[in-house]
């Protein structure tokens, strides 16, 4: 369901999504090339005033965390996190670019793309290839901007120069290389200039982890001296003009923050617990956590410390620089940051992460577990499972769905019936059942067949039918399901996040556990019939699965949750 | 063989009360600022703690079997770190400065014992014969933890005379300064049988917010007795 942008395409973010959190991929691969992708903040003038906005594999995060760089992961050479609501008002332009480190040209890179995620799901991907361009050594491959609102523009624009001048460009200094390098390259070896997770499984400390980091970010680190003739080694890696002003910077943010001195041996220190794959690198805070929980007076520093506590140096919470402490528990999944970040005393400051999203949509996302409908735009009902609003606004009324006798018949007889309220009227509506994850599908005339159970609710422009799936040596001798068609969209819930698998010649599913597929797929019921699975007691209890066989881009949800 | 485990080490200390993950509550405990949390709702803690079952008052008894929103409380007190969690719900964290809050006593996790909280009845509901709508009120200045089936949403009321309806099965916390009113949108029909799903709603208007968890707990929140 991703849009795909073309060259100079923009749409707002609002429209891609609701959510603010949002990732960014990006993949550009190309025979021995290797790449340098780069995040710019730019203000108003579209010049990098403030060096800590210039976010790459030496300054991994923003001072806030609004921007984030998480390595290569999932299939992109480089991933950022932005999270738009908290960029300070400063900066109005983020421009993600990708520069060949070494020698080679724009031409020879293989197809790409650029994608933004929001939510688990895809929203924008903008693809290009080579023959976009032809000796450029740089490029500036989309552009999220406020204009009003944060835009995304796919941009797409070679640069001749490599990053070196892309910085100029912005304004940054180039500056003159080695001279501060070296003295430097202790302390930023304790927080940014180590930082990249490509690096810091580089040293051979890490043996074990270091599998899973990214090849490409090693390998600049000795090559470098070579291509680009930059004398002296230490500079951290090739683009050495550009790293150098952001270290430039960011000491005298992480100074009085690395209190350890100690930290300015970044191996030893990580090395007894070794990162999951993919992490970001040690955090060398970590190591001085033992002494953390308990300093004589954290107690009363508590209330005081909110607005400002993410930078006292007692606790050592570093979260500027810091790649490890902070960005692994988001790696995970678990948004730490996101209570932590907001805390403006206050209960107002305290529950602003819980914020109602506002867009003009029919349905809005709220939140993975909660879904907004707004009946005033489209003007027709919503039928809804019986009990599922948990909150509305404006005047709506709730009203009996009945199935009809014939309806009635066949909920019977299938166990396919779902109990429907009708909800009219102009407001929104808030829908959400047992905390079960939300998943608003967006039909344009296709169909899809889904489980009544997790049917949460629907556009009642769609029209939906009970489906027999055929198959033989079915206790109930034969499998149900409901399919949803025409133009609207679908809820459907899931217990816990889903997967989502491309059907291929062998996809198989628990049709215990299995949510919804495209309804252009075929189900087949494949019963494993084995003597021994009858004869003895030790059933495998997985006896009944469903096979799938269509035409590519058909899909297959499956919760984590067997009914 | 800890290696993919290292992510999950506590943060550094940096506020009071601070969300480990986001069903996990940390709370920096010190001597002489107790702590009240829901008993039972301790899975760790290193440091000298101690635990004690808040003995109520008499009265307070009383009103507890009255209202039903008796939450059983226990006070903890000492140095050190503890963490609190709720059956894995979603753990929402408030620093309250001078202002208050209504809570549903089953969604209360922890709060500072130097907050003034009480069980109140509230306002402007429509009672039936006899029976009210009772919940939990805390102010002051401090630390409060709620819980929510599922990340919570927060909605702002507008201030106008709109009002915000909301599924009291849903309901954590709102404004105090809200008001309140019930609103049945119940039919005739739904005695036989036809029902919406959504018999009784609780209409909230005015300058504040209303907390909604994304599931209808079976448990009661509005609590009927006389």
């Amino acid at each position: 369901m991703a849009r795909e942008f073309q060259r100079g395409h923009k749409a707002r973010i609002s429209d891609l999504t609701a959510g603010t959190d949002l990732y960014v991929g990006v993949q550009i691969t190309g025979p021995g090339l290797s790449f340098d992708i780069s995040c710019f903040g730019l203000d108003a003038d579209e010049r990098l005033s403030d060096d800590r906005y210039f976010v790459f594999f030496n300054q991994p995060k923003t001072p806030e965390e609004s921007i984030q760089l998480l390595g290569a992961q999932a299939g992109d050479t480089e991933s950022f996190r932005v999270t738009l609501d908290r960029i300070p008002s400063q900066i109005q332009k983020l421009s993600f670019t990708a520069t060949i480190d070494g020698a080679g040209q724009m031409s020879q890179v293989a197809p790409g793309y650029l994608r933004i995620v929001a939510g688990g799901e895809e929203v924008a991907r903008y693809s290009f290839n080579g023959s976009e361009f032809s000796t450029e050594r740089a490029v500036m491959l989309g552009d999220f901007y406020l204009k009003d609102v944060w835009r995304f523009a796919a941009v797409g624009q070679g640069f001749d120069g490599g990053l070196d001048a892309l910085l100029k460009n912005f304004g940054g200094e180039a500056l003159e290389e080695e001279t501060p390098a070296p003295p430097q390259q202790p302390q930023s070896g304790a927080a940014p200039g180590f930082a990249p997770p490509a690096q810091a499984a580089a040293p051979p400390a890490f043996a074990a982890p270091s599998a899973p980091v990214p090849p490409p970010a090693p390998a600049p680190q000795q090559p470098q001296p070579a291509p680009q003739g930059f004398v002296p080694p230490p500079t951290p890696a090739p683009p050495a003009p550009a790293p150098a002003p952001s270290v430039h910077a960011a000491p005298t943010i992480i100074a009085p923050l690395t209190t350890p001195p100690g930290g300015a041996v970044p191996p030893p220190g990580p090395a007894p617990y070794a990162q999951p794959p993919g992490q970001p690198g040690p955090p060398p805070g970590y190591g001085g956590q033992p002494s953390a929980p308990l300093p004589p007076g954290y107690g009363q520093q508590a209330p005081s410390a909110p607005p400002g506590y993410g930078q006292q140096p007692p606790y050592g919470q570093v979260p500027a620089q810091h790649p490890g402490a902070p960005a692994t528990p988001s790696a995970y999944g678990v948004p730490q940051q996101a209570p932590q970040v907001p805390q403006a005393a206050g209960v107002a400051g305290a529950l602003q992460a819980f914020k109602e999203t506002p867009t003009g949509q029919r349905w809005t996302q709220q939140n993975k577990k909660l879904v907004r409908v707004d009946l005033g735009i489209g003007g027709q009902p919503v039928l809804a499972r019986q009990g599922s609003m948990v909150l509305y606004q404006g005047k709506v009324d709730f009203g009996y769905k009945g199935a009809g006798f014939a309806g009635r018949i066949v909920g019977n007889a299938t166990g396919q019936e779902m109990q429907l309220m009708r909800c009219t009227g102009h407001g929104q509506v808030f829908l959400a059942e047992n905390a079960t994850h939300l998943h608003p599908i967006e039909l344009q005339g296709d169909a899809i067949c889904v489980s009544a159970e997790n049917v949460l609710a629907f556009d009642e422009s769609l029209q939906y039918e009970v489906r027999r799936i055929e198959g033989h040596g079915i206790p109930g001798g034969a499998l149900f399901t409901m399919q949803f068609q025409g133009t609207g969209t679908i809820v459907v819930k899931t217990h816990g996040a889903p997967v989502v698998l491309p059907v291929t010649p062998t996809t198989f599913a628990d049709c215990n556990a299995v949510v919804a597929w495209s309804a252009a797929a075929q189900v087949v019921v494949s019963s494993q019939v084995r003597m021994r699975r009858n004869a003895y007691p030790g059933d495998t209890g997985e006896s009944v699965n469903l096979q799938f066989r269509a035409a590519p881009g058909s899909f297959v949800v499956v919760q984590p949750y067997e009914v | 063989m800890n290696q993919p485990l290292a992510g999950f080490a506590p943060a550094p200390v940096g506020a009071r009360m601070e969300n480990h993950g986001s069903h996990m509550l940390k709370v920096a405990m010190q001597t002489g600022n107790d702590l009240l949390a829901r008993v039972g709702s301790m899975i760790a803690y290193e440091g000298f703690i101690q635990y004690e079952p808040n003995p109520p008052a008499v009265r307070q008894i009383a009103r507890d079997w009255i209202t039903g929103e008796g939450a059983p409380l226990m006070k903890c007190s000492g140095d050190g770190l503890l963490y609190l969690a709720d059956y894995g719900a979603n753990v929402v964290v408030i620093n309250l400065a001078g202002e208050a809050i209504s809570v549903n006593a089953t969604n209360l996790l922890a709060f500072d014992a130097n907050l003034q909280w009480g069980v109140e009845r509230v306002k402007g509901l429509a009672k039936f014969a006899g029976q009210g709508l009772w919940n939990t009120k805390i102010s002051g200045q401090g630390w409060v933890a709620l819980t929510s089936r599922g990340e919570p949403i927060v909605v702002d009321c507008g201030g106008g005379e709109d009002e915000t309806y909301v599924d009291p099965d849903a309901l954590v916390a709102w404004s105090p300064n809200l008001k309140v009113k019930g609103k049945r949108s119940f039919k005739a029909q739904s005695l036989i049988g036809r029902g919406s799903g959504e018999a009784y709603q609780m209409a909230f208007s005015g300058q504040g917010i209303v907390v909604v968890q994304p599931s209808e707990d079976s448990t009661d929140r509005l609590r009927f007795r006389g």
